[in-house]
This record gives C-alpha cells, sequence and structure tokens, in this order.
C-alpha cells in the first residue's frame, strides 16, 4: 500500500512539473496604479491642493513630464473639472536621470516607483459647499530595460469636499483705559 | 490489510492539490502565451500595408528575399537604437538578398514618421502598421518586436525587446543561409 500511494504521488508530481515546462515564457507587462485618495476639504474661493499618488510596477519606468526627446511620449494628466471649480496648475516631480542598457550612455528623464502630483483646485465662491468627483486620466508609455510598451491610458478619480471659507476674524474694538461703572 | 483513514485523506488532499496546481498553470499558460506565429516553420501571416511613399506592398513581394520584419515606433527609445545598425546590415547583407522591411506601429502620422525614418538615414522600406497586422503576428504588444522570414516566407526567429546587434546579425546571416525551396 504505501509504495503505492508513493507512485501515485510521484506520478502526480511529475505530471504537474511537465504541465509548468509546457508553459511559454512569461512576460510581465507594465502598469501604473493610483493610491486611494481621500477625500480632500477644499475651500472655496482660495486656492487648494489635492496630491495624487501613482506607483509604477517593479522593474519598469515611465517618461516623465518632461522627457529627454521630443519623440518620446511624456506622462501627462487630463481632468474634467466640476462646474464652477477651476482647475490650476497640475505640478509633475522631475524626473530621475536614468540611463539603460539599451542606451548607456544617454539619460532619459523617467517616473520609477512611486511619483506623486499635486493638482491645484479653486472652487468659486459661490459653489455650493459639498462633495464633488474629479475624472481624468494619466496617459503613460512605459518601458523595461530592453522594450516599450504601447501608450497606456489610467482611468483618474477622486473627490474634494468644498467647504466655506471661515468667516474673517472680527477686529476687537479698543479698550477704554478708563473704568467704567 | 487496514487501511489507515488519515493517511488515505492526505494522500487524496495532496493529490487534489496538485492537480488543481497543475490545471491553473495550463490555463495561466494558455492566457499569458504568446499568440501569432511562434514555431519556426510557421509561415509568417502576408499582408497589405502602405508604405511612406502611398504604395501598397505586400509582404510577399519580398518572396524569394530573407526577410527581418521589424514592429517600431517612433516613441521607442530600444528600437531608435537598433535602427542605425539595421541601416549598416540592410548594405552589407543586400546583395545577398536579405531585406528589412520596417513596420511603423505608431500614432504619428505617416509625414512624421517618413521625417524621423529620413533622419535615422533609413534605406528599407516603411510601412504604416495598423491593428490587424499587428495582431496576425501576436499583438505586438512591446516594441521592438523582429520576426525573421526566411527565402519561402517561413519563420526561423522572433524576438522580442532589444537584442545586441551580433545577435542581429547571426540570425541575419541564419536567413539569409535558407534556400527557396517554394516557387513563387
Amino acid at each position: 500500500m504505501p509504495s503505492i500511494v508513493a507512485r501515485t504521488i510521484l506520478s502526480i508530481s511529475l505530471l504537474a512539473a511537465l504541465l509548468r515546462a509546457q508553459e511559454p515564457p512569461g512576460k510581465k507587462f507594465p502598469s501604473v496604479t493610483m493610491t486611494p485618495v481621500p477625500v480632500a476639504s477644499v475651500t472655496r474661493g482660495k486656492a487648494n491642493t489635492v496630491e495624487l499618488q501613482f506607483h509604477v510596477s517593479s522593474g519598469f519606468h515611465v517618461n516623465s513630464n518632461k522627457p529627454s526627446a521630443e519623440y518620446l511620449i511624456p506622462t501627462t494628466l487630463k481632468l474634467d473639472v466640476p462646474t464652477d471649480i477651476v482647475l490650476g496648475r497640475i505640478t509633475y516631480p522631475e524626473g530621475q536621470q536614468m540611463s539603460f542598457a539599451f542606451a548607456p550612455d544617454e539619460k532619459l528623464s523617467v517616473y520609477s516607483g512611486e511619483f506623486d502630483l499635486t493638482v491645484m483646485v479653486r472652487p468659486l465662491a459661490s459653489v455650493l459647499p459639498g462633495k464633488y468627483v474629479f475624472r481624468g486620466e494619466l496617459k503613460y508609455q512605459a518601458c523595461d530595460n530592453a522594450a516599450c510598451y504601447p501608450p497606456k491610458k489610467l482611468p483618474v478619480q477622486f473627490e474634494v469636499k468644498v467647504v466655506k471659507s471661515p468667516p474673517p476674524a472680527t477686529k476687537n474694538p479698543a479698550q477704554s483705559p478708563h473704568i467704567h461703572n | 490489510m487496514k487501511r489507515d483513514p488519515v493517511v488515505i485523506i492526505v494522500v487524496a488532499m495532496v493529490v487534489s492539490l496538485m492537480l488543481v496546481f497543475g490545471f491553473n498553470m495550463a490555463r495561466k499558460s494558455k492566457n499569458n502565451s504568446v499568440p501569432g506565429p511562434q514555431t519556426k516553420g510557421d509561415t509568417a501571416p502576408d499582408f497589405t500595408l502602405q508604405s511612406l511613399d502611398g504604395k501598397n506592398t505586400r509582404l510577399s513581394d519580398f518572396r524569394g528575399q530573407a526577410v527581418l520584419l521589424n514592429f517600431w515606433a517612433t516613441w521607442c527609445a530600444p528600437c531608435k537604437i537598433e535602427m542605425p545598425w539595421f541601416v549598416e546590415l540592410q548594405k552589407q547583407y543586400g546583395p545577398q538578398g536579405f531585406q528589412i522591411v520596417g513596420v511603423a506601429m505608431d500614432d504619428a502620422s505617416a509625414k512624421e514618421i517618413a521625417d524621423f525614418a529620413k533622419e535615422m538615414g533609413v534605406n528599407y522600406p516603411v510601412l504604416v502598421g495598423n491593428n490587424s497586422v499587428g495582431d496576425a503576428y501576436g499583438g505586438v504588444q512591446f516594441l521592438p518586436e523582429n520576426f525573421y522570414i526566411d527565402r519561402n516566407g517561413k519563420l526561423v526567429a522572433r524576438a522580442f525587446g532589444l537584442k545586441s546587434r551580433s545577435e542581429i546579425e547571426d540570425e541575419i546571416k541564419a536567413i539569409i543561409a535558407s534556400k527557396v525551396t517554394v516557387l513563387k
């Protein structure tokens, strides 16, 4: 009985190993993901900033917003803005200057790992307080050490909570130096 | 002989796990497998694409020649590295019946591709690619992707990503050495 059991287990193991050996060489593909953003409080009538964090999968890089050559596709964020909210500047980080095996003498400006973008939003003073959703997409083009992948777009979405600006501080009238009864 | 039920249960669990593992690996390999012509001897799918000067060009027009079919794009930095090598290799091996055919998988206009190719000194036909041809060659999921095709239109090798110049040259020599066995 034990030898039959052992032979059965051995046969199944060999079968499983054979199935794995049939697998063609795996190819990992790049991805960029966005860390979920907590709802940001933004004051109407004022410029506010919202930080968005992105992550490039390991082993890959994407061109920065200002790549080193004209023919390279930059990483760019486009957003659709809710009514009465003004979209200000989108600030991109500086890229890391890196060279790769395919161009060891050339430095490319890239993002890898985590990178943060800052979005400036300015709700008009007339906007009703409440939650508003921003939707858009991050366009990027990724490469690894030997190959480049077609440009892709990552859907981007985040919420802001518009709050009223605090009332202006009232100025206390000057205290009279005299004691009044 | 008395059978220990615990042993039987453990064996059954181990066997089941191995079968599930093997099945999942096989399914994963099917999903991740690289489609398109990939086996030596597969016929390279024929196609018709426009060259940069607007002429319809078929892959089968080059039957009888050893062809390096190069998928590239203007935004692909590694593609830019191998282009000057291709220019030299075309000059060197062209007289022996070797032909490079570039397929640009770009959103850029034909004029932009042409300007880029001219700047790189490209001395071989460049065709404007499309998704249909890309799909026929496995989706061309990354660039550069090169297919080495013998004089009979059969795939000899396929290369993903940038390879060294010497590797490329070795593949070229292999397809140049092929003999025509099928009449046009």
